[in-house]
């Protein structure tokens, strides 16, 4: 039995564990009325991401419909999608639109 | 389903009909602890400010006053003054009257000390209960509602499931005229050029932007860099991977509606739709931003289990969390499980928790009102306490 996943915008390229999954196990999620299953490369716990297509190193990672950061490897359908191939992109800028150093 | 609230004389309507007690320093907190126990339906909002700021936060702080006495949730107000704080109680006072509210002054130095000053202002608030109890609830339409919202103790369901669904009740309750605010800075940094888009004019947009920089930099002065204290390691154990990851999931609280306009803190919006203010996350602060800004209901989204209310703005603890909806049921008022696990769509579940905050504007008690859990608040200051 497939465990659930949660698609948030049909734009995301990553899904949520809605279930701790095991690497090798199926997990199911919801687009547009349609059922797909994935099977996860390595161990996912609860409340993690999954990749749902191939992520070319330098892509976007999207959820919410938006980028919340960019792939620091090569990520595989089905991979784990955490801090360890993400980078977070994120930087405070100043009036002039220059980065805020820290 | 329709909205049954107490009209104000400036055609503002309320979900509760309090006599509030708010002391213009937290010096006198107790003086409006001691009323409040004695004279029914009164509400004490005790805080800790009005002395020894900066004069700009004086001025936040006088503001956020006459403001929170302007909500329409109170039907009139005691002000309670020491006699040599900062703040100027006639300025409160005046500011209040201004909504033709019944709104009445006692001060501790002037009736010379506690004990007489409880008395009289007993005296004055129960006359005012009094009065109060006279109004009746009518019906109104629902762009009278005004809701605020914030997401606390927050977990992975709830960008998953209660953020959304208040998204849904902000396009629909937006669609029916009402007015939505919503605001958490620290929360929204990261996010913020996703809400600039948002923004009908893109002035107010900067204006985002510029908030999210503001806090930042206040951050900088003390040597932090607020983006890593933002980002938890119970967040990235959790399953969040980046900021920007964590604001997302905050900001669909208003789901895609456009933004009207900016507010500063405390600050009543001018006309209805979804409003961004610059308010912090921390709840105590945030619910009293949102109660001056006209807020008569408080959507509360929740992971774990946030207990907190406000003295005079009811909060709807809204949860997808299975686990907590179980182990936290007294503090949890709507379970919203069902979004997470996708048995019910996100439109059922909108309209369903929708017309459960109407029932509240209409007088059903939320889980932090029955508990005696909403007698905490404070006001935002910026600067140094002197």
């Amino acid at each position: 039995m497939p465990k659930l996943a949660k698609l948030i915008n049909d734009k995301d390229n990553v899904v949520t564990a809605l279930a701790d999954v095991a690497a090798g196990e199926e997990v199911k999620l919801r687009s547009k009325g349609k059922e797909i299953a994935y099977k996860c490369n390595q161990d996912i716990p609860f409340g993690h991401k999954i990749a749902i297509e191939y992520i070319k190193k330098g892509d976007k990672i999207v959820k919410y419909g938006e980028p919340i950061g960019s792939a620091s490897q090569d990520i595989k359908k089905g991979d784990w999608v955490h801090t360890h191939n993400v980078k977070d992109d994120y930087i405070v800028l100043d009036k002039d639109g220059k980065p805020l150093t820290w | 389903m329709k909205f049954y609230g107490y009209l104000r004389p400036d055609g503002k309507a309320g979900a509760r009909n309090y006599v509030a007690l708010i002391p213009t320093t937290g010096c006198v907190n107790v003086v409006c602890y001691q009323i409040e126990k004695m004279i029914r339906d009164t509400k004490a909002l005790p805080h800790h400010q009005g002395c020894l700021h900066p004069s700009k936060d004086t001025e936040q702080v006088t503001k956020t006053l006459i403001n929170l006495g302007k909500n329409p949730n109170v039907a009139a107000v005691l002000l309670v003054g020491l006699g040599c704080e900062m703040v100027l109680c006639e300025e409160v006072l005046s500011g209040i009257r201004k909504s033709e509210k019944p709104v009445d002054l006692v001060r501790v130095h002037e009736v010379g000390g506690m004990l007489d000053t409880i008395n009289k202002g007993a005296k004055i608030a129960a006359d005012m209960v009094l009065q109060a109890s006279a109004i009746r609830r009518e019906e109104f339409g629902l762009e009278k509602l005004c809701f605020g919202t914030k997401c606390g103790s927050s977990d992975t369901t709830s960008g998953l499931s209660s953020n959304l669904v208040v998204g849904e009740i902000c396009k629909i309750m937006t669609n029916h005229g009402g007015t939505f605010l919503q605001g958490e800075i620290c929360d929204i940094m990261g996010g913020e050029y996703a809400l600039k888009r948002l923004c009908v004019d893109q002035v107010q947009g900067e204006k985002i932007v510029d908030f999210v920089r503001d806090l930042y930099l206040r951050g900088l002065a003390m040597g932090a860099d607020v983006r890593g204290s933002q980002m938890t390691a119970g967040n990235v154990a959790g399953g969040l991977t980046t900021l920007v990851e964590k604001a997302l999931g905050a900001n669909t609280k208003g789901g895609e509606v456009p933004i009207q306009s900016t507010l500063e803190y405390g600050e009543i919006p001018k006309g209805p739709g979804r409003h961004i203010m610059n308010i912090p996350g921390h709840g105590f602060e945030n619910l009293t931003g949102l109660a001056a800004g006209g807020a008569i209901v408080h959507l509360f989204t929740t992971g774990r289990g946030a207990p907190n209310g406000n003295p005079i703005l009811p909060a709807i603890k809204i949860c997808g969390n299975q686990k907590t909806n179980a182990t936290m049921k007294e503090h949890i008022d709507v379970d919203v499980a069902s979004i997470t696990y996708e048995t019910e769509t996100l439109e059922a579940a909108g309209q369903r928790v929708y017309e459960y905050a109407i029932g509240v504007a209409n007088g059903t008690m939320t889980r932090a009102e029955i508990l005696n859990f909403d007698g905490t608040m404070e006001i935002l200051i910026n600067g140094p306490v002197i």
